[in-house]
């Protein structure tokens, strides 16, 4: 083991100052990024978990939901004449008025409540709520390319059923309404059939239909156009091939992308937002500054703290070069340790604020650059420190 | 590299300076601490350094090593012969290659091993993984601690933590050694076995070992013992080490 590492291991306690302030420059980053994506990933989850391996898009789309997404109604006979293609279904979305509906009880209660100006509402739910909901749209069909895999054969079965909607238990209380009851959506009785659980959406509550529901709403793309395609394929393994191939047959008229590619292309869209860009290079310099100092001060005291040590080491010969690499490698080993502490830190966090309905999502990509980024923290301070080795004068062990 | 074992060199002079002239700042005036000493020290020889406090014996010590330029004067080493008007990495690279230093305080990482303490100073000699450990290995049994190998500095007394530095210092097998009250900082026995360790490597190994020390009981283990007061040599007087010299009390 290095003399670095093996300080760093014996003396920790010396450097939990800086691994500390490595973890929170870590954890501002990553949660505010986590809880971005985590929104986003609210908008897309019940596409992200269907089983439909290729999805194609309008030409410039960037993401799902960013730039042109909607086709002509006639791309749909062309992917499926592509021989690996075994499912085509066009996605809909729609998005409305949702209130719920009272019972009788319930409504002199309010009333009651709203006479003595109090806030209203037991836990029972009383209160009438109206809410914009987002609605998108299944093929009721057991395993069908726009079904979420984890949706249960019942589950399915209960959409079926007309004016059935799916509501995820996160979004019960805020909408009003528990399963079985009946609701208004766009002035129509829908009534919630079907409870999700994993589709948190802290922005927007989501609705989930059945084609047939949504065309008896009368919401659905019956024109030519249609929205972005979900594409089966009777190999997914060979999604990217497939995926260029219709890419190549659709001559730039669409795009064609993999599942992963376009999961990852959503989550770093919901970065791309101007004021979201801001609040992160803003909290990314923060981390750096206050990571920085706290790591340079801190490797500062401990480096002192062995001068004499390292003078020794001057004295029998070892270059300075070799002393500053020493430096080096322990500020390196210091950024190892704190990119650890921030992602068991984040982890920590991600588990609270899931516990509170604000699921987060870390890209992988993300976690990567924020590791680097640490890292780079780290040998920033490391450099700086490399001042005070000039105290290690063997000629001061000469006593 | 090292040179190893010098024992044939017995009695050639290993070090010599001329005219040595040290001064230091102090305020506005300087003060002489060094004001011309002419030194030299044999290979076999365990040169011994004592004077009062202050004299300027460890400012000698650190001019003679490459450790402190002297304002004035010559110091030839070995091969070196003009060491200060080699470059500093040239310096460094003569410490590397030929000296040893075993200083009050014993200086060792806490977080290693006396074994890895012993190992890292040679890994700068570029020696391999484990030929270091071979040599760190026989360097601590040499001084007697090789049941402790894998014990680090909290876990030593004093004067095994000396006896690591000197280990540390002689695993290079090193020419020229140079110790600063080494037995200071220890109770008599502890001091008697670092200076039996150092007298060994003198007569066994033939390095040249410049010894500074406020204890006269040392004497005894001395070929030569220089006095040095107020920076001049006061005199410089050659002896027959005892043969079996009297164990130190306290
Ligand atoms: N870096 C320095 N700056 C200023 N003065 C110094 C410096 N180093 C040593 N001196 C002075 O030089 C003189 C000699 O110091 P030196 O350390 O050589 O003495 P010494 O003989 O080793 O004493 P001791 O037996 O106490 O160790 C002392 O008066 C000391 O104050
Ligand atoms: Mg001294």
């Amino acid at each position: 083991m290095s003399l670095a590492l093996a300080t760093l291991l014996y003396e920790w306690r010396r450097y939990m100052a800086a691994v500390v302030a490595l973890a929170f420059s870590g954890l501002l980053v990553l949660a505010q990024v986590g809880i971005f994506v985590g929104i986003g990933k609210g908008f897309t989850a019940q596409i992200d978990r269907a089983s439909a391996d290729i999805m194609v898009l309008a030409p410039g789309a960037k993401a799902l939901f960013s730039g042109p997404q909607g086709l002509p109604r006639r791309f749909i006979p062309l992917v499926y004449s592509h021989p690996e293609v075994t499912q085509v279904a066009p996605l809909d979305f729609s998005g409305g008025r949702f209130q719920n509906i009272l019972t009788p009880e319930q409504q002199v209660k309010a009333q009651a409540a709203a006479k003595k100006g109090g806030k209203g509402g037991g836990p029972g739910g009383g209160t009438r709520k109206s809410e914009f909901v987002n609605l998108t749209v299944i093929d009721a069909i057991p395993g069908y390319v726009t079904v979420p895999t984890d949706y249960s054969p019942s589950m399915i079965e209960a959409l079926r059923r007309p004016f059935a909607v799916a509501v995820d238990d996160t979004a019960l209380k805020r909408l009003g309404v528990k399963k079985g009851d009946k609701a208004l959506y766009n002035g129509k009785t829908v009534y919630v059939a079907v409870v999700t659980h994993g589709y948190p959406n802290i922005i927007q509550p989501m609705l989930v239909v059945s084609r047939d529901t949504l065309r008896m709403l009368g919401e659905a793309d019956t024109g030519q156009r249609v929205g972005p395609l979900m594409v089966k394929i009777s190999d997914p393994s060979r999604a990217e091939i497939v995926a260029a191939q219709l890419n190549k047959k659709g001559e730039g008229k669409f795009r064609a992308w993999t599942r992963q590619e376009l999961a990852d292309a959503n989550a770093s869209s919901m970065l791309d937002d101007q004021i979201i860009g801001i609040i992160l290079g803003f909290s990314a310099f923060l981390g750096l500054l206050i990571g920085v100092i706290i790591t340079w001060q801190t490797l500062r005291g401990a480096i002192m703290a062995n001068i004499k040590e390292f003078a020794s080491l001057r004295a029998l010969g070892v270059s300075m070069g070799d002393l500053r690499n020493i430096v080096l490698e322990l500020s390196f080993w210091v950024g190892i340790v704190g990119v650890l502490a921030a992602g068991l830190l984040t982890w920590v966090v991600s588990l609270v604020a899931a516990a509170g309905g604000v699921p987060m999502a870390f890209p992988p990509l993300l976690i990567v650059v924020v590791a680097i980024f640490l890292i780079v923290i780290a040998m920033l301070s490391g450099f700086l420190s490399l001042g005070v080795l000039k105290n290690s004068q063997p000629a001061d062990l000469l006593r | 590299m090292s040179s190893g074992d010098n024992a044939h060199k017995r009695g050639e002079t290993a070090l010599k300076a001329t005219h040595l002239v040290k001064r230091f700042k102090t305020g506005r005036s300087y003060i002489e601490v060094l004001k011309g000493v002419d030194f030299d020290a044999k290979h076999g020889d365990v040169t011994m350094v004592m004077g009062p406090s202050g004299s300027g014996k460890s400012t000698l010590v650190a001019a003679l090593s490459g450790l402190l330029k002297p304002d004035e004067g010559k110091v030839s080493a070995l091969e070196a012969s003009d060491l200060w008007s080699l470059s500093n990495g040239k310096i460094d690279k003569f410490r590397l290659d030929h000296c040893g230093f075993i200083f009050q305080g014993f200086n060792l990482f806490p977080a290693l091993s006396a074994k890895q303490q012993v190992m890292t100073a040679l890994k700068y000699q570029g020696v391999g993984k484990g030929e270091q450990a071979r040599r760190a290995q026989a360097a601590l049994e040499s001084v007697g601690l090789g049941a402790r190998v894998n014990q680090r500095p909290s876990e030593l007394s004093g004067g095994e933590k000396q006896r690591v530095a000197i280990a540390r210092a002689l695993a290079k097998n090193p020419n020229l050694i140079f110790a600063d009250e080494p037995t200071s900082a220890l109770d008599g026995e502890n001091g008697q076995i670092v200076i039996r360790l150092l007298r060994e490597a003198a007569s066994v190994r033939g390095a040249a070992v410049i010894c500074v020390t406020h204890d006269p009981r040392l004497e005894a283990y001395a070929d030569r013992v220089i006095h040095i007061e107020d920076g001049r040599i006061l005199d410089d007087v050659r002896r027959t080490p005892d043969a079996d010299p009297a164990p130190f009390s306290h």
